[in-house]
C-alpha cells in the first residue's frame, strides 16, 4: 500500500509481525481492535489505544466517493430477464431453443422462457424494470443498472465467494475486510462490518471472512432471525447481575488492577485489557441501541413495512449512520433465489419481500442526506437462464424454473458517486450472455474500491510470500458508471 | 508402486519414441553444421525469437530461452523446444508450422525458413554458442546465499565478559553477548512464586496447584528447579499443550467445510485420531524426525503397536476440501508441507517461479506429483478398540455394508463411465475437432451431468492428448493435427492433398510412419470436415477397440492394433481415471448418491460407542504418473512432466529422483535430512517463542528471503542444531531453555534498558504473556476445581455445552463456523498452518468473562469449593487457589467492603456478593497474565 501502514505499530514492528497469525475473524471483535500484543506493545509507551488500533478511520488512496457501503445480497441468482434486463425477444421465441444452442449452465436447459412479468419505464430517466420491483423502480433516477455482468461458474458456492472475495475456492479475504484494512471504520464501538443474515447463505462465513487479514477484519454475522435485540450480540448482557452490581464488580477490578500495574511499572498490555472492561460496558448500551429499530419512529417503521427484509434495511441504516463501513444483507437462509421452479411464483414472492423495504431505505437515506456517502449495490451471485431449466430426476425440480447462469446478469448501484438513471452493458438479444461493455465481477471490485477511494492494484497485503489484492490480477474500473 | 494390472498390461510405452537421439545431440557438430546454424538459423532466432525469449527479453514469454544452446535444449513451460535429429517432435517447429503453437505470433515465416529450421534439428540441433548464458533459465528469486539455507553448524560461544558470572549456559552466552555490545544488563532472577507459575503455563499450559507452590518455595535442594522442570516435561498435561501449539501449523480442524452439511455431518469422524496422536507424541517426545515421517508416511506403519502412528497423517488430511477439486487440496498440503516444516511459501510457485526465493514451479509441481499419487482408502485402518467393545459388531456391520456399497457404487460408475467414454470416442473426437474448450471442461468439476453428456474433463483430456500427441511424426495424430490445421472453406480440397502426403509415407508404428490401419481408413475415404475426420478416427479406434473387448487375453493384437488402442485404454491416455476420482466424472444422480454414502459412512462414526478409532490415512495411489507443470497454475493448459523429488534450493546438488510408491517416505527423509538446515532452524524458533514469548525470527511459517532475518542467528543456528545432536528431542531443547539464565528473568521493566531495546528484541528481560485461549478457558476449569483430565477420544462441543469441563485442547474446531468465544480470544484460523496468533485486547474477551454463563457457572463452583467458616478465611482461600498467595491487607479489606456491599444488592439466578467476588477474581490482570 502507498500510505501509511495500519498495521505498522508504535513499537515500531510492522504488519510481518501478524503474518499468518490471521485468517479467522473475531466475529463481534470489529468493535474495537486493539492489537496490543502484549509481545509487540508492551514495551512500548503507549497508553492510549489509538495509535495501535488498526480500525481507527483512515483516509483511503484518494478521496473517496462514498463512505459507507450497504450491499442487498439477494442470494441465490435472481433472474435478470425478470426483474433489471427485460427481453422481448423472449415472447417470440418461447418455447424455442436459443439459436445456435444454449450455453453451458449447471443443468440441462431447454426452450427460451418469456417473463411472466410486465416491464415498464420508470422516471425521467426511463428505465425499464419489472413489476415486482416496482416501489424501488421509483427510484430509477438514482440508479446505475449493470446489465452485463459475468463470473466463472454457474455454482452457488464458487460465485458467492467470488463476488465476495474475488476467488471462487481459495481462501480469500471478502471486499468488507479489504475495506476495513484499508480505512478502518468510523465508529469504534460498533463493528465496522456487519453482515445480516436470517441464519446464513450457502458457503457461509467464507463470505465475509478475513483470510489472512488479521481476524479484526472479518464481517460480523448477525442471525436476523432472533427476535429479541440482545441476543443478537453474543455476551451483550449480563442476567446474572443488575447492571449496578456490575458497575460494583467493574469498580473493584479495575482498583485490583490499577494496583496490580502499579507493581509491575505499568505495560501497554495490561493497561489495555483494563481499558477493554470499561469499553464493553459501554458497548453494552450503545450497541444494544444500535439495532433497536423499536427506537424508529412510526411512520418510519410504515415507510419500511414489517417483513424481516424490512428489518433488516432498517437496521442497516441505523448502523451506516453510526459510522459502520460495510453492511452486507442477504435475503435469506441458504439462497432464497435459486428459483429452478416456478420462477413466476417465487421471484414475485421474494421482490415482495424486500420491493417495499429497498425502497424505503433508497428514500430514508436520501431524506437524511445520507445516499450522498453511502454506496448502495444490490445484486445476486449470478443471474438465471432466459431458457427453461429441464426436470431431471433427483433434483426435485419440476417446472417453469430457470438454472443458474453465470455468463450475463444484473446488479444495480445507486448512491456514493454512482451516476443515476442509467443502464451500462447489454446481454445479448435473450439476455443469456453479456455481450456489451462487459463487467466481470473483478471490474465490479475494482469499481467499488475505486468508488470508495483505493487504486485497487494498491489495496495490497502480503501474506505467504507475496501480496495479494482483491481483484487478484484483474478488474478494470467501470468509470462510465461514476457520476 | 500398485502393480499394474493385467488390464492394461498389452500396452508399451509410447513416450520412449519422443526421447531424442542422444547420439545425435551429443556428437560434436561439423563445421559444415555451424555453418548452416550461423546462416540460416541464427540470424532468424535474433531477429523473430529473441525480443521475447532471450536474456534481453524486457519480459521472457513462456519462460524460453532461445539464445544459448542449453535454453533452447530444455525448453519452457511447454516441455523442451527441439529434439535434436527428430524435428517433427520438437516443440519450436511445430510452432514456427503453426501447429500447436503459432509462432512467432505478429506472422508465419517463410516456407522455406521453415524448412530450413526442420533441416537444421534433423541433422543435429548444431548449436556453437554457449551452452548457457548468465541466466540462461531463471529459476525463481536468485536467492541461494539466504542465510536460512546455509548448512546448520554449530556455532563457537561468543567471548563474553560474563560480569557476575550470570552467563551459565549456551543460550545465556548469546543473549549475553548481544546484551553486552548493547551495553544493556540482563534482568535479575524471577522469584520462585513466579517463576513456577511460568514454568507451568509455559510447559503445560496450567496454573501451579496451592501445594505445588508450597512445596517448590519450600524446597530447599539445590536441583528444587530442575525437578519442577522435569516434573512438568513428565506430565501427561505437556503434550495437552505442545501438541496444541503444533495443532496451529496443521490447521487442524474437526470438520469438513463442504456445503450443504450442517450439525453432525460436518465431523469428520475420526480427525480427533489426529489430536491423539499429536498430544501422545509429544509427550512420548518421539524424536522430531520421526514425528515429521509419521505425519507425511505413517501409512507405512504396520498394525499392532505402532499402528496409532499412522493417525499422524491427519496433518496431509485434515485440510479444507475446496469443493473436491483435486488441485487445490493437493496444493494445501503442499503448502502445510511446506511452510510447517521448512518455512518455506513453496505454493506461491504454483503459477510461476517464485519471485524471490529459490523456488521453480517445477518444484512445486514435483511436490504435487507426491500428493496426486497418494489416495485416501474408502475404509480407513482402524487403530485401536472403539470406546463400547460391545458395541462394536452392530457398528462393524453396518459400516461393512455402507463400505461394501459405496465401493460397489465407485466400481460400477468406474466401469460405466470408462466403458461409456471408450464407446463414445468418436463423439469426443468430434467435440475436440469442431468446438473450443467450453467452460465446463476449466475447472467446473461440479456440474449436474446427465448420463449421456460427454464428461467435460474427459474432453479436456482429449484436448490435451491430441495437442501433445498431434506432431507431424506421429504415425497415428500426424494426419490429425496436419489436417485440422488446415483452414478456410476449401477443406476437403486441402485435405486431399495433405492425406495423399501421408499416404505416401511409410506404413509402420514408429515416428514418421503411417499407422496402416488408420492408412486403410484414410485411403478408403478424404474426410471432408473436421467433423468426418474425428468420425473416421473415431470408427478406426472404435473397432480396434471392439475386437479388443471380445478377445482379450485370447488374442495378441498386432502393433499397429495395440497402437490405436493405447488412447482408449492405457494409463497414459486421455480415459484413466483413477477409481479414487470416479465423482468427479458422475452424473448428478449417481455423484448424489455417491455423497450420501460417504455421508452415512461418517455419519454412523460420529457419536457412535462402538465406532473404534481410525487414522486418516493416505496411502500409494493408482495414479503413479509425473506430474506436469500446469503453466500459469491453468490445469488446462499442462507443461513439461516433472519426476517427483525433493526442492532444488535444499538439495546441495544431489536431488534422487523419488521412486518408492508416491515418494512421500522420501520426501520425509529429505525434509529430515541432517544437510537440510530448514527443519531444525524453523523448530527451533518455534520452542523459543513459545516459551521466551517471542521468535527469533518474526514469521515461524517463512524463512525466505522477504521474511526479517534472525535477531540472534548464532543463538539460533545453536538450538537448531542441539535439537539435531540430541536426537531430535524436544523435550531437551525446551528443558535447556527454561534451564538459561535468559528464561528466568525477571519481567519487570527497565527504564535504562528500555530506553536502549524498547522492544526487549535483545531479551533483557521475561515478556509477560497473556493467557491463550485454551490457558485460560483450562485455568478457569482448574481454579474452580472442574478440570476434567480426560484424555483423548472424539471432540467436544465446549462452545455449545458451557458445562464441558474438558480440557480445551479437546473441543471441537469446526472450521466451518469458529465459534465466536474461539474467535475473540485469537484462535487461529484452521484453514491453513499458522506460525504465530495474533494476540488483540477487544471488549468482546471483557464480555465473554462479564457475562457469558461460563464465567458464572465457574464463579459459582469456586464459590462451593472454597467452604470456609469465616469471611476473612474465604477470602484468604481464593486468594492462594487462584493467585497462589495471601492477599495483603488493602486487598483484604476491600474485599470484604464489596461483599457487605454486594449483599445488601439486588442478587440473581442466586449469584450472590460472594459469586460476584470470585468473579471478579477471576477477571483479574493478575489471573489472566503470566509475569
Amino acid at each position: 500500500m502507498n500510505r501509511p501502514d495500519p498495521n505498522k505499530l508504535a513499537s515500531g514492528l510492522c504488519r510481518r509481525e501478524m503474518l499468518q497469525k490471521t485468517g479467522v475473524g473475531m466475529g463481534w471483535l470489529g468493535l474495537f481492535g486493539l492489537l496490543s500484543d502484549s509481545q509487540v506493545l508492551a514495551e512500548s509507551s503507549i497508553s492510549s489505544p489509538d495509535p495501535g488500533n488498526p480500525l481507527l478511520s483512515r483516509p483511503p488512496h484518494f478521496a473517496p466517493r462514498a463512505k459507507n457501503v450497504i450491499h442487498i445480497y439477494l442470494n441465490g441468482g435472481p433472474s435478470q430477464v425478470d426483474t433489471f434486463d427485460p427481453k422481448p425477444a423472449l415472447e417470440k421465441y418461447s418455447g424455442k431453443p436459443l439459436p445456435g444452442g444454449n450455453l453451458t449452465t449447471e443443468r440441462p436447459t431447454g426452450g427460451l422462457l418469456p417473463s411472466p412479468f410486465k416491464f415498464e419505464r420508470y422516471g425521467e430517466s426511463g428505465l425499464e424494470i419489472s413489476e415486482i420491483f416496482s416501489r424501488t423502480a421509483a427510484h430509477a433516477d438514482e440508479m446505475t443498472v449493470i446489465r452485463s455482468m459475468y463470473a466463472n461458474t454457474p455454482n452457488h458456492e464458487q460465485s458467492m465467494r467470488l463476488m465476495n472475495c474475488g476467488d471462487e475456492r481459495l481462501n480469500r479475504p471478502s471486499l468488507g475486510a479489504w475495506l476495513l484494512y484499508g480505512m478502518g471504520t468510523a465508529n469504534q464501538n460498533l463493528p465496522g462490518y456487519v453482515v445480516m443474515c436470517p441464519g446464513y447463505p450457502v458457503a457461509n462465513v467464507s463470505n465475509w471472512r478475513s483470510a489472512f487479514l488479521p481476524g479484526i477484519y472479518q464481517g460480523t454475522h448477525i442471525d436476523t432471525r432472533k427476535a429479541r435485540v440482545k441476543e443478537l450480540v453474543e455476551n451483550i448482557e449480563a442476567s446474572h447481575v443488575s447492571p449496578a452490581a456490575q458497575r460494583r464488580q467493574l469498580d473493584l477490578l479495575s482498583s485490583l488492577n490499577r494496583r496490580h500495574q502499579d507493581t509491575r511499572g505499568g505495560g501497554a498490555a495490561l493497561e489495555a485489557r483494563i481499558q477493554s472492561f470499561e469499553l464493553a460496558f459501554r458497548m453494552q448500551l450503545e450497541a444494544t441501541d444500535a439495532f433497536d429499530i423499536s427506537r424508529e419512529s412510526k411512520s418510519i417503521r410504515e415507510l419500511y413495512g414489517p417483513s424481516l427484509q424490512s428489518r433488516q434495511l432498517l437496521m442497516a441504516r441505523r448502523l451506516v449512520e453510526r459510522g459502520v463501513r460495510f453492511v452486507q444483507l442477504y435475503h435469506g437462509n441458504v439462497q432464497p433465489w435459486d428459483s429452478h421452479s416456478e420462477i413466476g411464483k417465487n421471484h414475485r414472492k421474494l421482490a415482495g419481500e424486500c420491493d417495499q423495504g429497498i425502497a424505503a431505505l433508497l428514500t430514508d437515506l436520501k431524506q437524511r442526506g445520507l445516499l450522498e456517502d453511502t454506496l448502495v449495490v444490490c445484486g445476486g451471485e449470478f443471474g438465471r437462464t432466459p431458457a427453461v431449466e429441464m426436470p431431471q430426476p433427483g433434483t426435485g425440480n419440476n417446472r417453469l424454473g430457470r438454472d443458474h447462469n453465470h455468463w450475463g446478469f444484473s446488479i444495480w448501484l445507486a448512491g456514493g458517486g454512482v451516476r443515476g438513471g442509467q443502464v451500462y452493458g447489454a446481454t445479448d438479444e435473450f439476455g443469456y450472455k453479456a455481450v456489451e461493455n462487459r463487467v466481470h465481477v473483478h471490474d465490479l471490485h475494482a469499481t467499488l474500491l475505486h468508488l470508495l477511494g483505493f487504486d485497487h492494484e494498491k489495496l495490497t497485503y502480503r501474506h505467504a510470500g507475496r501480496d495479494f489484492r482483491l481483484t487478484d490480477v484483474s478488474g478494470r474500473v467501470v468509470k462510465e458508471i461514476i457520476s | 508402486m500398485i502393480a499394474r494390472t493385467g488390464f492394461f498390461s498389452p500396452i508399451f510405452l509410447l513416450g520412449a519414441l519422443f526421447t531424442a537421439n542422444p547420439a545425435l545431440a551429443a556428437r560434436d557438430p561439423s563445421a559444415e553444421d555451424v555453418d548452416f546454424f550461423e546462416r540460416k538459423i541464427r540470424p532468424v532466432l535474433v531477429e523473430h525469437c529473441y525480443r521475447c525469449h532471450s536474456q534481453e527479453a524486457k519480459k521472457v514469454r513462456g519462460k524460453l530461452f532461445l539464445d544459448t544452446r542449453d535454453g533452447v535444449l530444455a525448453g519452457g513451460e511447454t516441455g523442451p523446444a527441439i529434439v535434436a535429429g527428430n524435428a517433427s517432435a520438437s516443440l519450436l517447429l511445430q510452432a514456427l508450422r503453426y501447429e500447436k503453437l503459432e509462432m512467432p505470433p505478429k506472422g508465419q515465416l517463410p516456407a522455406g525458413v521453415i524448412a530450413d529450421f526442420e533441416n537444421w534439428i534433423e541433422r543435429g540441433a548444431a548449436d556453437p554458442r554457449a551452452a548457457t548464458g548468465a541466466a540462461a533459465r531463471v529459476k525463481g528469486g536468485d536467492s541461494r546465499e539466504h542465510w536460512s539455507y546455509q548448512p546448520l553448524v554449530k556455532p563457537s560461544l561468543p567471548e563474553v565478559k560474563n560480569a557476575g558470572g550470570w552467563a551459565v549456559s549456551a543460550i545465556d552466552h548469546f543473549v549475553l553477548d548481544r546484551l553486552e555490545r548493547a551495553g544493556i544488563r540482563p534482568s535479575p532472577r524471577s522469584s520462585r512464586r513466579v517463576l513456577l507459575r511460568r514454568l507451568s503455563y509455559d510447559l503445560i499450559g496450567l496454573p501451579p496447584t496451592e501445594k505445588e507452590m508450597e512445596d517448590f518455595i519450600g524446597d530447599p535442594s539445590p536441583d528444587a528447579y530442575e525437578k519442577v522442570v522435569d516434573r512438568l516435561l513428565a506430565s501427561p498435561r505437556y503434550g495437552e499443550r505442545w501438541g496444541r501449539h503444533w495443532l496451529d501449523v496443521a490447521r487442524y480442524s474437526d470438520t469438513k467445510d463442504l456445503v450443504l452439511l450442517f450439525g453432525k455431518d460436518r465431523v469428520r469422524p475420526y480427525a480427533y485420531t489426529y489430536r491423539d496422536y499429536v498430544v501422545r507424541a509429544l509427550n512420548l517426545d518421539l524424536p522430531y524426525d520421526s514425528f515429521i515421517a509419521d505425519q507425511l508416511a505413517g501409512d507405512r506403519h504396520q498394525e499392532g503397536e505402532d499402528a496409532w502412528r499412522k493417525a499422524a497423517m491427519g496433518f496431509l488430511t485434515l485440510g479444507r476440501m475446496f469443493d473436491n477439486n483435486p488441485p487445490d487440496i493437493y496444493d494445501d498440503r503442499i503448502d502445510t508441507v511446506t511452510r510447517g516444516l521448512l518455512g518455506l511459501t513453496v505454493a506461491c510457485a504454483r503459477c510461476h517461479d517464485h519471485k524471490y526465493d529459490s523456488i521453480p514451479t517445477e518444484d512445486y509441481y514435483s511436490l504435487y506429483g507426491i500428493f496426486s499419487a497418494s489416495e485416501a482408502p474408502i475404509s480407513l485402518p482402524v487403530i485401536g478398540d472403539p470406546l463400547d467393545p460391545g458395541a462394536y459388531a452392530g457398528f462393524k456391520k453396518k459400516h461393512g455394508e455402507i463400505s461394501g456399497k459405496l465401493r460397489h457404487h465407485i466400481d460400477s460408475q468406474h466401469e460405466l463411465i470408462t466403458r461409456t467414454a471408450r464407446d463414445k470416442t468418436a463423439d469426443y473426437l468430434v467435440r475436440a475437432a469442431t468446438t473450443k474448450p467450453d467452460v465446463a471442461e476449466t475447472g467446473v468439476f461440479f456440474l449436474s451431468l446427465s448420463p449421456e453428456d460427454l464428461r467435460p474433463l474427459l474432453v479436456a483430456r482429449w484436448r490435451r492428448y491430441l495437442e501433445e500427441r498431434g506432431s507431424s511424426g506421429d504415425p497415428v495424430f500426424g494426419p490429425w493435427s496436419e489436417l485440422l490445421a488446415l483452414k478456410g472453406d476449401d477443406f476437403s480440397a486441402r485435405a486431399s492433398l495433405v492425406v495423399k502426403k501421408w499416404l505416401g509415407r511409410a506404413t509402420g508404428t514408429a515416428q514418421g510412419q503411417l499407422n496402416p490401419l488408420l492408412r486403410n481408413a484414410l485411403a478408403e475415404e478424404v474426410p471432408g470436415s473436421p467433423r468426418a475426420l474425428a468420425a473416421l478416427y473415431g470408427s478406426t479406434f472404435q473397432r480396434v477397440y471392439q475386437k479388443w473387448v471380445k478377445t482379450v487375453g485370447k488374442v495378441e493384437l498386432a502393433e499397429a492394433e495395440k497402437q490405436l488402442l493405447a488412447p482408449l485404454i492405457s494409463r497414459e491416455g486421455p480415459l484413466f481415471i483413477p477409481r479414487r476420482l470416479t465423482y468427479l466424472h458422475m452424473s448428478r444422480v449417481p455423484r448424489d448418491q455417491y455423497s450420501g454414502f460417504l455421508k452415512e459412512l461418517d455419519g454412523i462414526a460420529v457419536g457412535h460407542s462402538g465406532a473404534p478409532p481410525r487414522a486418516m490415512v493416505l496411502v500409494d495411489g493408482e495414479d503413479q504418473r509425473d506430474p506436469k507443470i500446469f503453466v500459469r497454475g491453468n490445469p488446462r493448459r499442462p507443461g513439461a512432466s516433472v519426476p517427483r523429488r525433493f526442492l532444488e534450493v535444499l538439495s546441495r546438488g544431489v536431488r534422487p529422483v523419488f521412486d518408492e510408491g508416491s515418494g512421500r517416505a522420501e520426501l520425509a527423509r529429505a525434509i529430515t535430512h541432517p544437510d537440510n538446515p530448514l527443519t531444525a532452524r524453523v523448530m527451533a524458533n518455534r520452542i523459543w517463542m513459545h516459551l521466551l514469548g517471542a521468535p527469533l525470527v518474526s514469521t515461524p511459517n517463512d524463512f525466505g528471503v522477504r521474511s526479517d532475518p534472525p535477531s540472534h542467528p548464532r543463538l539460533l543456528d545453536w538450538l537448531a542444531r542441539t535439537l539435531v545432536d540430541e536426537g531430535w528431542s524436544q523435550k531437551r531443547l525446551q528443558r535447556e531453555i527454561v534451564l538459561s539464565n535468559v528464561y528466568s528473568q525477571s519481567s519487570l521493566e527497565r527504564a535504562e534498558a528500555a530506553a536502549v531495546d524498547p522492544a526487549n528484541s535483545l531479551f533483557w528481560r521475561a515478556r509477560r504473556k497473556r493467557l491463550d485461549f485454551e490457558a485460560m478457558r483450562d485455568s478457569l476449569l482448574s481454579v474452580a476445581g472442574r478440570l476434567d483430565t480426560r484424555m483423548s477420544g472424539p471432540s467436544v462441543d465446549i462452545a455449545k455445552d458451557l458445562a464441558n469441563r474438558r480440557r480445551t485442547v479437546y473441543g471441537l474446531v469446526d472450521r466451518q463456523e469458529l465459534p465466536g468465544l474461539f474467535r475473540s480470544f485469537d484462535f487461529p484460523s484452521p484453514d491453513q498452518s499458522i506460525g504465530r496468533r495474533s494476540n488483540t485486547t477487544v471488549p468482546q474477551q471483557a464480555l465473554f468473562a462479564m457475562n457469558s454463563s461460563f464465567l458464572v457457572v465457574q464463579a459459582r463452583e469456586l464459590v462451593r469449593a472454597m467452604g470456609g467458616p469465616s469471611a476473612p478465611d474465604r477470602l484468604e482461600a481464593l486468594y492462594s487457589r487462584l493467585y497462589q498467595r495471601r492477599p495483603d491487607d488493602r486487598e483484604r479489606s476491600e474485599g470484604l467492603v464489596f461483599i457487605e456491599a454486594a449483599g445488601s444488592g439486588e442478587s440473581r439466578q442466586n449469584f450472590g456478593a460472594w459469586e460476584q467476588y470470585a468473579q471478579v477474581l477471576l477477571l483479574t490482570n493478575e489471573f489472566f497474565f503470566v509475569d
